[in-house]
């Protein structure tokens, strides 16, 4: 039994906290509580400061607390539950159950470790299938691997999240973890009713640090989520699935903790830290020789700029990035991926195989053509293009009309029936429109189908 | 002299009674103040964000406890207030009066009464500050909150327990849109909250005014902080506001609140926090900027049947500059709130008004709430209108149009125009839906153009005077049948021969 020391609150700045202990100085990321009337109130060590003094992150609102309190120590940093306790249940980010299903009292693992090492990771190769259309072609997903959607506010990435834990999610065969980081509380609550119906909640560990919590436990839900998602790999040797909504507001919350404590800012405002914090989570994210985490991340792209900072950070951490735009937004195509930001480690013809490499690559090349050619048209007129260019145009427009798909998730929405592509058909499709099969089709034809066959009159 | 004294023995009867434990000191002296800002000494035990009493009846706010001093906020007149002045601890966590005596009265976000009626008896009091519901407090968003406004209902609906944004540049209608969304709840059981934050009294006034003249006061709470008052004032009034909602809202009824405007508050919080000296971030804003908006708007919320049911829509209001939506405040809030409607100045010049722009407007859960005649009439509309415009864009320099792509554009920008309302004019769900399935089922296609509102207003009149029933029935079940379907296709040839023959 460690020994507990005590301490006093000296200064509350918002939810910044210094304590002092006299005799022993807790470490750092060290978990106190404060002790109240109404019971403790959760913070955690971030820096010593002269004087004995240990300044600290509250991790729950600091209203009613009041310089002079005791603190006491825990001896470990914060411990959350972890193993076969936590499926099927709801935590928040210090790793107690919301959903009022009773106390966990199993075992606990510090939210704090370091990345695996070198020898020990093992790198992603293997193609698995999402049935969307766009995805499976232009940024194939690897199992074990690291995804990121990202997109500017209401673009459809939480949309696209939902489509993706109902089509893979359910089938998956092994444990799922869902982490809400920052996000909206309906979300939660809508995210939960939806694991609920399709049956993978009984599958699924989820942890929230909403965006109403604290910056404290917003940033530390993210590890919470993660330490059980590890576990997961390294004692049950399983493959985990593991969804983050959303990773921006982990640095969001990064950055509000640190112009609190008063350092000195970095490029927009950021922490100066950002890229430290950002690893520190990132490459614990990966698959090892027991088991693989297969990452699906939604990144929020703040006023839909992607050299902002915090996306540009997380870009080089991920394998595989689907960026959704508003731009194809406007044109009302959902999902609304942007198939020229978009990319994937994997797509290599060693990888996904000759005939997918090319077929993506001639998509990726006509769309690149239509895109140049657009201010062209936008100048003199579609008169003006040479008939070959003309044939180019009016088969990539159709190709962009082809990649909108009704989403499961979304019916309700759009009174559209979900449709599942395998990537056969999707290659096989792509080529046919690329091929000028289509050419007599009217391209208004091709909006949220599956393959083409969902034309009618349309003869292979 | 005497000052120092207390000092000197205040500071020896601290270093003698030191003692780890809780203190409790409940008097302390003002040793600074200016700009609404206090520097207080003593008050050992105050809490973070309680209330401070100072001498002559003035109150002010616990910001920052530090080592040897407090950092406060006056909520109050701080002209007679100076140095020396004694300050006390209360105990209490700022609160103020709610209930149903608040409904048709002007309070600021104390729960002063301004409006020259008498004072509150302030029977019930509530926290300005308190937890957002749980996730597991919730319930889904699925009943339709109508604002009358026939572009915003079909294609940006709102649901109760909502938070959507309306975000635009200077004058370009954004509390027209909120205060003739509060004018359609007329009659509907819902409880509306108007909070002004910064606002020109005048604007306020003017608020006020349109609400009595539609008969809309009596079930509306008016919160105001105009821009004469101080920042913490300022600061305070959406929490107030939220907490008269949430009484009610935890009374089992419907609530929605308007936020006018939450740029102005994110100013007047940065003017306190850089008063107090905490450090500062992107745009001179503090740390929590995102979080006292966040936890702000997450208390909007539509609660469980084990709570009661009620529920917050909540209309943020923010103000862009030049149409910039990627400031700071703007991206923050966008991506707190459910959805934002986005309003353009050259969309207002041109004429187009309400000034939405349809392609950069969302709603992330009014779908779900909207009813069935609604949901079926308005389902295409959105994605009709989006290839309306990419269609009109790329066919703008004399491409080979065929005829399909011709109708298309006709029936866009018919419907384009079916889609201006004047202000003040809210529309029942009725005759939404009807104009809305004459437009989208392509009625319209031989119409002039500039006479498309007119033919519309003149259909709803003929059916409301021949077919009185029709629209009321609509509206009664939600739902358009295929009877229904056919009855307007017969009325409109009816009143299209009628029409021609006149």
């Amino acid at each position: 039994m460690t020994k507990t020391y005590i301490g006093k609150i000296v200064q509350i700045v918002g939810s910044i906290i210094d304590v002092f202990f006299d005799n022993h100085l807790p470490s750092q990321n060290e978990l106190l509580h404060v002790k109240t009337e109404d019971g403790n109130v959760d913070i955690e060590v971030l820096a010593h400061r002269p004087g004995g003094i240990c300044r600290c992150i509250a991790l729950e609102s600091t209203e009613g607390l009041a310089r002079g309190m005791q603190v006491e120590s825990t001896g470990n940093p914060i411990m959350v539950p972890v193993g076969e306790q936590v499926v099927g249940r709801v935590l928040n980010a210090l790793g107690k159950p919301v959903d009022g299903k009773g106390e966990l009292t199993g075992e606990r693992a510090s939210i704090y470790r370091e990345a695996p090492s070198l020898i020990e990771q093992s790198p992603a190769t293997e193609v698995f299938e999402t049935g969307i259309k766009v995805i499976d072609l232009l940024t194939p997903y690897a199992k074990g691997g690291k995804i990121g959607l990202f997109g500017g506010a209401g673009v459809g990435k939480t949309v696209l999240i939902q489509e993706l834990i109902s089509s893979i999610a359910t089938k998956h065969h092994g444990r799922s973890v869902f982490i809400g980081v920052g996000e909206r509380s309906r979300e939660g609550y809508e995210m939960i009713e939806e694991m609920q119906e399709s049956g993978v909640l009984s599958q699924t560990s989820l942890v929230f640090g909403q965006m109403n919590e604290s910056p404290g436990a917003r940033m530390r839900a993210a590890f919470t989520g993660l330490t059980m998602a590890e576990h997961f790999r390294d004692k049950e040797k399983q493959d985990v699935l593991l969804f983050i909504d959303n990773i921006f507001r982990y640095v969001q919350a990064g950055s509000e903790i640190s112009a609190l404590l008063g350092r000195m800012p970095s490029a927009v405002g950021y922490q100066p830290t950002l890229a430290t914090e950002l690893g520190q989570l990132e490459e614990r994210i990966t698959g090892t020789k027991h088991g693989s985490i297969t990452s699906i991340q939604a990144v929020y792209v703040p006023a839909d700029d992607l050299t902002d900072p915090a996306p540009a950070t997380i870009f080089s951490h991920l394998d595989a990035t689907t960026v959704l735009s508003r731009k194809v937004v406007e044109q009302g195509i959902y999902p609304a991926v942007d198939p020229l930001e978009s990319s994937s480690r994997i797509l290599e013809p060693d990888i996904v195989g000759e005939l997918h490499y090319n077929t993506a690559k001639r998509a990726v090349e006509t769309l690149q053509r239509y895109k140049e050619l657009q201010d062209i048209i936008a100048i003199l007129g579609m008169d003006e293009l040479n008939p070959e260019d003309k044939l180019l145009v009016y088969r990539a427009r159709k190709l962009q009309r082809f990649f909108s798909q009704p989403f499961t998730v979304a019916s309700v929405y759009t009174g559209m029936e979900g449709k599942y592509v395998p990537l056969a058909k999707t290659i096989e499709s792509c080529n046919a429109i690329l091929d000028g099969k289509c050419d007599d089709i009217p391209e208004n034809q091709f909006f949220f189908i599956g393959d083409l066959s969902d034309i009618p009159g349309y003869q292979p | 002299m005497t000052d120092y004294a207390f000092l000197t023995d205040e500071l020896k009867r601290q270093v003698q009674s030191f003692e780890y434990g809780t203190q409790l000191k409940e008097a302390g002296r003002i040793v600074a103040c200016g700009d609404g800002v206090l520097t207080i000494e003593g008050l050992v035990g105050v809490k973070s964000g309680e209330l401070i009493y100072i001498t002559g009846g003035k109150y002010a706010l616990a910001m920052n406890l530090e080592e040897d001093s407090v950092g406060a906020i006056l909520l109050t007149n701080a002209r007679d207030l100076s140095e020396g002045d004694l300050a006390y601890c209360t105990g209490r966590i700022v609160s103020v009066p709610v209930g149903d005596e608040l409904l048709g009265r002007v309070v600021n976000p104390i729960g002063e009464v301004l409006d020259g009626g008498k004072p509150l008896k302030g029977e019930k009091f509530r926290r300005t500050e308190s937890p957002a519901p749980s996730i597991f407090d919730r319930s889904k968003v699925n009943e339709p909150l109508y604002t009358g406004i026939k572009a915003i209902d079909s294609m940006i609906p709102i649901g109760k327990g909502q938070r959507e944004l309306i975000i635009g540049d200077r004058q370009t209608g954004k509390t027209a849109i909120a205060v003739d969304a509060i004018l359609n709840q007329k009659g509907k059981d819902v409880i509306c909250v108007y909070v002004a934050i910064g606002q020109k009294i005048a604007a306020v006034n003017s608020v006020i005014q349109t609400l009595k003249k539609h008969d809309s006061l009596s079930y509306t709470v008016i919160v105001s902080s105009t821009a004469s008052e101080s920042a913490p004032l300022q600061y305070l009034a959406p929490y107030t506001g939220t907490a008269i909602a949430e009484e009610f809202m935890l009374q089992g009824k419907d609530v929605l609140i308007v936020y006018d405007d939450l740029s102005k508050h994110a100013v007047a919080y940065r003017a306190i926090s850089l008063l107090l000296k905490r450090p500062s971030g992107r745009e001179a804003y503090p740390g929590d900027i995102f979080y006292i908006h966040s936890r702000l708007l997450e208390r909007s919320a539509k609660l469980s049947k084990e709570l009661g049911g009620g529920s917050i829509t909540a209309l943020p209001i923010i103000e862009t500059l030049a149409g910039d939506i990627s400031a700071y405040i703007p991206t923050n809030v966008i991506s707190i709130t459910d959805g934002q409607i986005y309003l353009e100045s050259e969309l207002f010049h041109g004429g187009m008004r309400p000034a939405i722009n349809v392609g950069l407007s969302v709603s992330r859960v009014g779908g779900s709430a909207q009813c069935q005649a609604m949901k079926e009439v308005s389902a295409s509309v959105r994605l009709d209108l989006a290839h309306y415009r990419e269609m009109a864009q790329f066919s703008q320099f004399g491409a080979d149009l065929d005829v399909a792509t011709k109708q298309t554009l006709a029936k866009g920008a018919r419907l384009t125009e079916s889609m201006k309302q004047r202000q003040g004019c809210p529309k029942s769900m009725g005759i939404m839906v009807l104009e809305l399935y004459v437009a989208g089922k392509n009625f319209l296609s031989d119409v002039e153009l500039s006479s498309v509102n007119a033919v519309l207003s003149e259909f709803i009149s003929f059916v409301s005077e021949y077919y009185p029933y029709f629209i009321a029935g609509i509206e009664r079940k939600g739902k358009l049948s295929e009877e229904d379907k056919k009855s307007v296709e017969t009325y409109f040839a009816e009143f299209k021969r009628k029409r021609e023959t006149v």
